[in-house]
């Protein structure tokens, strides 16, 4: 007996031990990776929030998106010009220079506002019916960033004002001179912690959520709607707040993308964003939250890699010159990745990552999360109580 | 008022290409209920091939060459792919056709390069005058065409026996195959008629005036989408009626947009998407097509 | 059975086995990427010359961050193609500074985060940017290269970058030389007071600068600007044609990119619209007249060049085509050729200048090239070009040329221009 109380004891420790060592690493990290690597993993951040987002509407909802890069534009705006400085020059894009925390905050709101709003369009339509609105409202939104000039500053952007908390400065100065451990910290560096921050939260919310009785009724919502209703599932409700979640994790997500770019367009919001974000989570598993950070940084780091070091990569030409160049290489992967993890391997990265540490951590994921359906299953799925 | 019939003649005839592709994604859905996001880069192939080889085999030559191996292509992602996961749910099996839409796309764009490339049809730049009106004469060539594949389709359709086999297949596959009905040959079939389709509009898309056929031709098959779910998913006559009102709307809309900057520049892309969302609130199931069915 | 000594594979072996695998891969990666807390001074600095990042005993590392597979790809490939071109001759004939130059580049394909993303990669090992485009991907990173006190080359002509000191305009800006063009649609094109011209630009940096030149010449000859704006998304030009001869335009202006211009030339000849049409440089692509727009393209169409075109018989143009010719005979023949020279020459330019005074460094670039004035570039540039002033062009002279299918690149010099209005121009501080 004591045996078993000190076995569950050092696994305790162990586990404790791990994610100290864990934090440790992330919070050390910007000591040693150049601004390359940083930059690259503060786009990873943002796709790592937003596909959790995107991951918990379409595998545990059940409702197939194509508008995600719609929410996240509104973040990424939303913050933009919430917090921007007035027109500057010719720019001729205004804002109302609220503190960037406010406008943080008002902008992933503003995103799950835009969800709510859709919301009763999503609850009314099913699977291939809302992916198909939802492509709608990508270009519409697209259309609105193009045009609406003085907000967005229209096709060539607008500039995103740094993100500062209690006087400090996400930026290169205010102060403008950081040295940590003979390290000279600047935006990149200083974003780092505001990206690890944010990604960590929204990833501890998602995965208690999956855990707890929302998840287990969105599951059941996912399965079979009917089934789920005569459960005593809510569904529109429950369909309304998958959306608006799911939303504004897309807009969390665009604030942090808006930050790491410095300078946003509405050509980097259409329908190859949405698209991005599907493959994300496909390759991760469709309904695992671990899967889509997996898929989140696959996705956006393998093209700027790929990138960096295609002069030693011999499959990779010289950029321009017809050949195959790293952009075009990630997306023959991404393509072909898509086609063998949908024919052969259903449960994505994320599965197979399960089931090699299934042993190790309770079972926080629910049974069999597939890709929507639109009709019902034939035979009823595991019971979820 | 010239300027309105004429808008009003543009777009029918843009509509009638938008309708062809439109049959596309309708009798993919049909025979195979997939939601078909390949389609645009078949079409994008078909116009790739005519635009590489008319120079060497002239333009009717090269024509056909585009279609074959439109169809072909469309065949072979029904073949290797989409049957292995036959009766999956419309989800899964429409971002497996975006994962082949990557690859084509991805690798036709690397083709084609920055190099904008003709078509070489015979009719040029050539600009038709009736009753006082201008009309690229391409369009009008494809209006004609477009009538006359409609036409032997829906003959087809009624009275042939692969017709047969496809209505009956799309009511009731299980029953169908029971009664000797070879789907999968069904389903070959309707994806290289598919294919063959797209690749016939997308020749016309890229006649003048537009500048000819460059990466972007692509995308505007998404533009028949809207078109599609106008129809109805399953409905035939309704692709033609959605295509005929979307080309209209999209060609109005650029048209008229110096008069309606207030909705902004760009108009003519984004109106039609516009019209498929009023159509998914107001009548999701589209002018024809049939109410979905919940079954526990 | 002896359970309790046989090994257990359970749960807490696991986690050890984990935890000392995530250990060892935390010390591989400290150790692999050790070393940033050492500040990267550039190394070898020998004979005097103090040098900076990018710069060692025997190289001197320069890149370019272009579009290669975006939407303006082809006019670019040429221009990149034609300086690496440029640097392989000067490296044989000994290079700068007793080093050789050694070319880094870098596709963004017009996508901003994939431009910012490379720059950051490149940035520690070049000493200047001999081509930074795109006008996004420009604004975006502006500051950036400021305060990284990074010559930046090749930015296109748009008014905008003229106040930064590291910018290194290759000729004319826009505005001055849309100016020069309305001054010829009056002088030669028979426009008076009270007519108008259609002008088609894009919207951003590009076009707002083109018209800013045109709305100031107009101004002067009491003629009206009819503005129509477009984006590089906008393919069909139907309906501004529509409006240009509605409004009973005498003439056009064209700021875009190639294919708005054929679309435009093309409809404005179906609809009867004949009148003489001015584009600035980046619109005009020897491909167009391949297309269905060809025949319309071969009627008075203008294009104002600030550096010279192909079949321009300047000994410096000439030299830019035998050296590309040598290597690309069968290439599209086309102003980008004569422009990438020009670009690397300037560079060149700078990078002697740099070495005169001593200093390699970064900073030391800029300020040498801030020290250039009335330089001869033997005809790729009309006259001489002069950076000594900051917030000013190199020089408001353009090459005034015809579209002329029968000459390589298809526009044939008419004549070197430097009109009143070009000259009385003036430039706002931003």
């Amino acid at each position: 007996m004591s045996e078993r109380l000190g076995a569950i004891a050092r696994s305790r420790v162990a586990r404790a031990v791990w994610w100290a060592a864990v934090v440790v690493v992330a919070l050390a990290l910007p000591l040693y990776l150049e601004s390359f690597w940083l930059q690259t993993a503060l786009f990873a951040m943002a796709a790592v929030i937003g596909a959790i987002g995107l991951t918990l509407l379409v595998g545990i909802a059940g409702q197939l998106s194509l508008g995600h890069a719609f929410f996240v534009a509104i973040g990424a705006y939303g913050y933009a010009y919430l917090s921007g400085a007035e027109a500057r020059g010719a720019e001729g894009a205004s804002g109302l220079g609220l503190p960037p925390l406010v406008a943080l905050v008002a902008a992933v709101l503003l995103a799950g506002l835009a969800g709510a709003l859709f919301s009763p369009i999503a609850g009314r339509l099913r699977g291939i019916y809302l992916g198909l609105a939802s492509l709608g409202l990508v270009f519409l939104g697209q259309h609105i960033l193009f045009n609406a000039t003085s907000l967005t500053g229209g096709f060539n952007g607008r500039d995103v004002e740094p993100f500062s908390l209690l006087g400090f400065t996400f930026a290169n100065n205010d102060p403008d001179e950081l040295e940590i451990l003979g390290v000279d910290y600047g935006a990149l560096e200083r974003l780092w912690y505001l990206g690890l921050a944010l990604m960590a939260f929204a990833w501890w919310y998602a995965h208690n959520l999956v855990a707890g009785r929302p998840g287990r009724a969105m599951a059941a919502m996912r399965d079979s709607e009917v089934a789920g209703a005569v459960m005593g599932v809510d569904v529109t409700r429950y369909k309304a707040a998958a959306f608006t979640l799911s939303s504004m994790y897309a807009g969390l997500g665009g604030v942090l993308m808006a930050l790491a770019f410095g300078r946003i367009v509405p050509d980097s919001f259409g329908l190859l964003l949405s698209i991005d974000f599907l493959v994300m989570i496909v390759i991760g598993g469709i309904g695992s939250v671990g899967g889509a950070v997996v898929g989140a940084v696959f996705v956006t780091a393998l093209p700027l890699v790929l990138n960096r070091y295609s002069d030693s990569l011999p499959l990779l030409a010289e950029p321009g010159s017809g050949g195959i160049a790293a952009p075009e290489f990630s997306r023959i992967v991404y393509g072909l990745a898509i086609i063998l993890v949908l024919l052969f391997a259903r449960e994505g990265i994320g599965g197979l990552g399960r089931r090699l540490l299934a042993p190790l951590s309770r079972d926080r994921r629910l049974p069999s999360a597939e890709p929507p359906r639109t009709t019902p299953p034939s035979d009823v799925k595991e019971s979820v109580t | 008022m010239n300027q309105f019939l004429t808008l009003l003649l543009n777009g029918l005839s843009l509509g009638c290409i938008y309708a062809l592709i439109a049959i596309g994604f309708v009798v993919v859905f049909k025979a195979t209920r997939v939601l078909n996001f390949a389609h645009g880069s078949i079409l994008l192939l078909g116009a790739y091939v005519v635009g590489r080889t008319h120079e060497s085999l002239g333009f009717w030559l090269a024509a056909l060459c585009g279609i074959a191996a439109a169809a072909i292509a469309a065949a072979l992602v029904e073949l290797v792919i989409m049957r292995r996961v036959r009766g999956a749910d419309l989800g899964t099996l429409a971002i497996l056709t975006l994962g082949v839409d990557i690859l084509m796309l991805t690798e036709l764009s690397r083709r084609i390069g920055t190099d904008v490339l003709t078509t070489g049809a015979p009719w040029g730049s050539d600009v038709v005058e009736v009753a006082g009106l201008r009309i690229p004469e391409s369009r009008v060539i494809a209006a004609g065409v477009a009538v006359v594949l409609v036409a032997g389709f829906a003959a087809a359709f009624k009275f042939s026996d692969w017709g047969i086999a496809m209505r009956s297949a799309a009511e009731d596959g299980e029953t169908a195959s029971l009664m000797g009905i070879r789907l999968s040959r069904v389903a070959l079939t309707a994806w290289a008629l598919a294919g063959a389709l797209a690749a016939i509009a997308g020749l016309f898309l890229a006649s003048f005036p537009s500048p000819g056929i460059d990466a972007q031709v692509g995308l505007v098959a998404l533009a028949a989408i809207p078109a599609w779910v106008l129809g109805g998913f399953d409905s035939i006559p309704g692709a033609i009626v959605g295509g005929l009102i979307i080309g209209v709307v999209a060609s109005m809309s650029a048209g008229y947009q110096n008069d309606l900057l207030f909705l902004g520049r760009g108009l003519g892309d984004v109106a039609p998407y516009a019209v498929m969302l009023l159509v998914l609130l107001v009548r999701p199931s589209g002018l024809f097509g049939s109410r979905e069915v919940t079954r526990v | 059975m002896n359970e309790h000594h046989r090994p257990v594979p359970g749960r807490e072996g696991r986690w050890t086995r984990w935890s000392i695998v995530v250990l060892a891969l935390t010390l591989v990666l400290a150790l692999a990427a050790c070393g940033k807390a050492d500040d990267d001074e550039g190394s070898g600095g020998e004979g005097g010359v103090k040098t900076g990042p990018g710069v060692t005993a025997d190289t001197i590392r320069i890149g370019i961050l272009t579009d290669l597979s975006g939407p303006f790809a082809a006019g670019i490939r040429p221009q990149v193609r034609t300086m690496r071109l440029y640097w392989e001759e000067q490296n044989k004939a000994g290079g700068v500074c007793e080093r050789k130059v050694q070319v880094d580049v870098q596709d963004h394909g017009y996508d901003p985060q994939r431009a910012v993303s490379l720059y950051r990669s490149m940035e520690p090992d070049i000493a200047a940017l001999m081509q930074l485009q795109g006008s996004p991907i420009i604004a975006a990173l502006l500051p950036t290269v400021e305060r990284d006190s990074m010559f930046s080359g090749g930015m296109g002509w748009a008014s905008v970058v003229l106040p930064t000191r590291v910018s290194n305009m290759p000729g004319a800006s826009y505005s001055v030389a849309t100016a020069n063009a309305v001054d010829f649609l009056v002088e030669e094109k028979g426009l008076s007071r009270g007519d108008a011209i259609g002008h088609l630009y894009f919207e951003g940096d590009y076009g707002e600068d083109a018209l800013s030149g045109a709305e100031f010449a107009a101004e002067r000859h009491g003629l009206k600007i009819v503005k129509q704006q477009v984006t590089p998304a906008d393919t069909d030009m139907s309906s501004q044609a529509a409006a240009f001869r509605r409004a009973g335009v005498d003439a056009l202006l064209v700021s875009t990119a190639p294919g708005q211009l054929a679309s435009l030339v093309g409809v404005a000849n179906s609809i009867g619209l004949d009148v003489p049409i001015v584009t600035n440089m980046p619109g005009w692509n020897p491909s167009l007249l391949r297309t269905t727009a060809a025949d319309a393209l071969r009627e008075d169409v203008y294009s104002v060049n600030p550096v010279a075109p192909y079949a321009s018989d300047e000994p410096g143009a000439r030299k830019a085509v035998e050296l590309y010719e040598s290597r690309y005979p069968k290439a599209l023949k086309d102003w980008a050729v004569p422009l990438g020279y020009a670009q690397a020459l300037l560079m060149h330019r700078s990078l002697e200048a740099a070495c005169e005074r001593g200093d390699l460094s970064r900073e030391g670039i800029v300020e040498a090239m801030r020290t250039l004035r009335d330089v001869d570039t033997e005809g790729l540039f009309p006259g001489t070009v002069s950076f000594d002033e900051v917030g000013e062009p190199p020089t408001r002279s353009v090459y005034l040329t015809q579209v002329d299918p029968d000459v390589p690149g298809g526009l044939k010099v008419l004549k070197t221009m430097e009109s009143e209005s070009a000259k009385a121009y003036e430039f706002k501080e931003n």
